[in-house]
């Protein structure tokens, strides 16, 4: 959802989307075969260049977004650090049991976890999704009524959000007050989202009718206003992840910094 | 009857979902907010990943909804920016895919507490083998393995069992879900008479 500040355009946003979908569900497997700790790094250095440098949003903003990464870098290296197996015990205390084996385990786990987020991040930054549905009718045939729904339910998002606002605020004006503690949440959790959704069922559904009273789950002979098609960004990007892949495995079989070859034993 | 899912069946599915995608991308934050506490406590809470499949089933009542209300919601979150960007796309395919798999097995006859509760089981075992490769989980020492997959397992039954059930039937309540129920036997009988 980038549509909502200003950034500037760079060629991650031509690329096509449907290629950079699929580009980066291969870069997600190929990363879970990756169990070399120096190349594990190497390779998230190569996500992060294109996330800082080439998603066209002020460093501010990058830094902002970066907050997160840490929590999720920490809590992901940390149940493995302490729970994992190993033979070279560092730490014992109480039920934690720090190995050599597990504190890289972890370490690895934690810059994997790291490439997803960076990966994430940047195509979601990059990506406009109405782009992406056009490009996925066009290019991988997916059936418009698919598309034409998810984009409809992406226009909704902020409709949601008001109404959850309204709904709220009808709750302070009525006086609505729940107990403290567990029940409390419990029945607020339930007179705030079962309104809502209600209300999300039938404002779909008047969507829907009207929808298909105008055919937009007709496929055949279909005709596309935005047309999405390939061009030279494209085999750079491909090209940048072919390359970099590469390198990274050279480097860390000639110069590695970490004395670990595959942190699974 | 026409086969498959009509566009109001998907539009109401992608709809709820992306509402629960909200909820998923918020849940993000609270699920490594507990995970530092260790001991797994925050695999308590990881049921609520896969709510929106039966919660969107027990609305619809047709094939395909479940998987379709897993990929969106996560798709949903992807878009927003989640934190573990990537991952949730495909561990929503898996999770909805077990789900669905659950459901089929009861041949899309059965919308009780039961199934469910089952179908929430069957995504936290996708989750499980997603994990089992990506996190390396087989290395953890075997007691906190268990741990883990036990905490899960409960969880999942608490939020894709018994809180989507709850929703459902509130929402039944409501008469909303009504608006999508195809015409059945007793209304053409009543129209008849």
């Amino acid at each position: 959802m980038n549509n909502t500040f200003d950034f500037r355009e760079t060629w991650l946003h031509k690329i096509n989307p449907s290629l950079k979908l699929l580009t980066m569900i291969f870069l997600f497997i190929l990363v879970i075969f990756i169990h070399n700790l120096n190349q594990m790094i190497l390779f998230t250095i190569m996500t992060m260049i294109l996330f800082v440098f080439f998603t066209g949003h002020p460093y501010k903003r990058i830094l902002l977004f970066s907050i997160p990464f840490l929590f999720i870098f920490i809590s992901t290296t940390t149940s493995m650090i302490f729970f994992g197996k190993g033979d070279t015990t560092i730490l014992r205390w109480g039920l934690v049991h720090v190995t050599e084996e597990s504190l890289f385990r972890g370490i690895h786990l934690g810059f994997r976890a790291l490439t997803y987020a960076l990966l994430g991040l940047t195509f979601a930054l990059t990506t406009r999704p109405v782009y992406l549905f056009y490009s996925m009718m066009q290019q991988l045939k997916l059936n418009p009524k698919y598309s034409y729904s998810f984009m409809a339910g992406i226009r909704l998002m902020p409709i949601m959000i008001e109404e959850f606002q309204h709904i709220r605020s009808a709750q302070k004006v009525r006086g609505v007050r729940t107990g403290a503690g567990m029940n409390g949440l419990f029945h607020l959790f339930k007179f705030t989202s079962i309104p809502l959704l209600s209300q999300c069922i039938r404002r779909a559904f008047r969507i829907a009718v009207a929808m298909e009273a105008k055919r937009f789950d007709y496929s055949k002979e279909r005709t596309f206003y935005y047309k999405i098609g390939f061009s030279k960004v494209d085999v750079v990007f491909v090209g940048y992840f072919v390359v970099l892949t590469g390198l990274s495995f050279y480097l860390a079989q000639e110069f590695p910094f970490f004395p670990v070859t595959d942190v699974r034993d | 009857m026409k086969k498959g899912l009509k566009l109001t069946d998907i539009l109401v599915t992608i709809v709820i979902s992306i509402a629960f995608g909200i909820v998923y991308k918020i849940w993000g934050p609270l699920y490594y907010a507990v995970k530092p506490f260790g001991l797994h406590i925050d695999q308590l809470i990881y049921g609520m990943w896969f709510i929106a499949a039966t919660v969107a089933f027990l609305i619809i009542r047709k094939a395909g909804v479940a998987f379709l209300a897993e990929v969106a919601a996560s798709s949903g979150e992807f878009l927003m920016g989640s934190e573990f960007g990537l991952e949730v796309l495909l561990y929503g395919v898996v999770q909805g895919l077990f789900a669905e798999l659950v459901i089929m097995a009861f041949r899309y006859k059965r919308y009780d507490l039961l199934v469910v509760s089952l179908a929430g089981i069957g995504a936290a075992i996708g989750s499980i083998f997603m994990d089992y490769y990506k996190g390396y989980m087989g290395d953890l020492s075997t007691w906190n393995f268990m741990l883990l997959i036990g905490f899960r397992l409960i969880g999942s039954v608490i939020f894709t069992g018994f809180m989507a059930f709850g929703i459902a039937k509130a929402l039944e309540a409501t008469g909303v879900t009504n608006l999508l129920r195809p015409a059945s036997k007793e209304d053409y009988d009543a129209l008849n008479q």
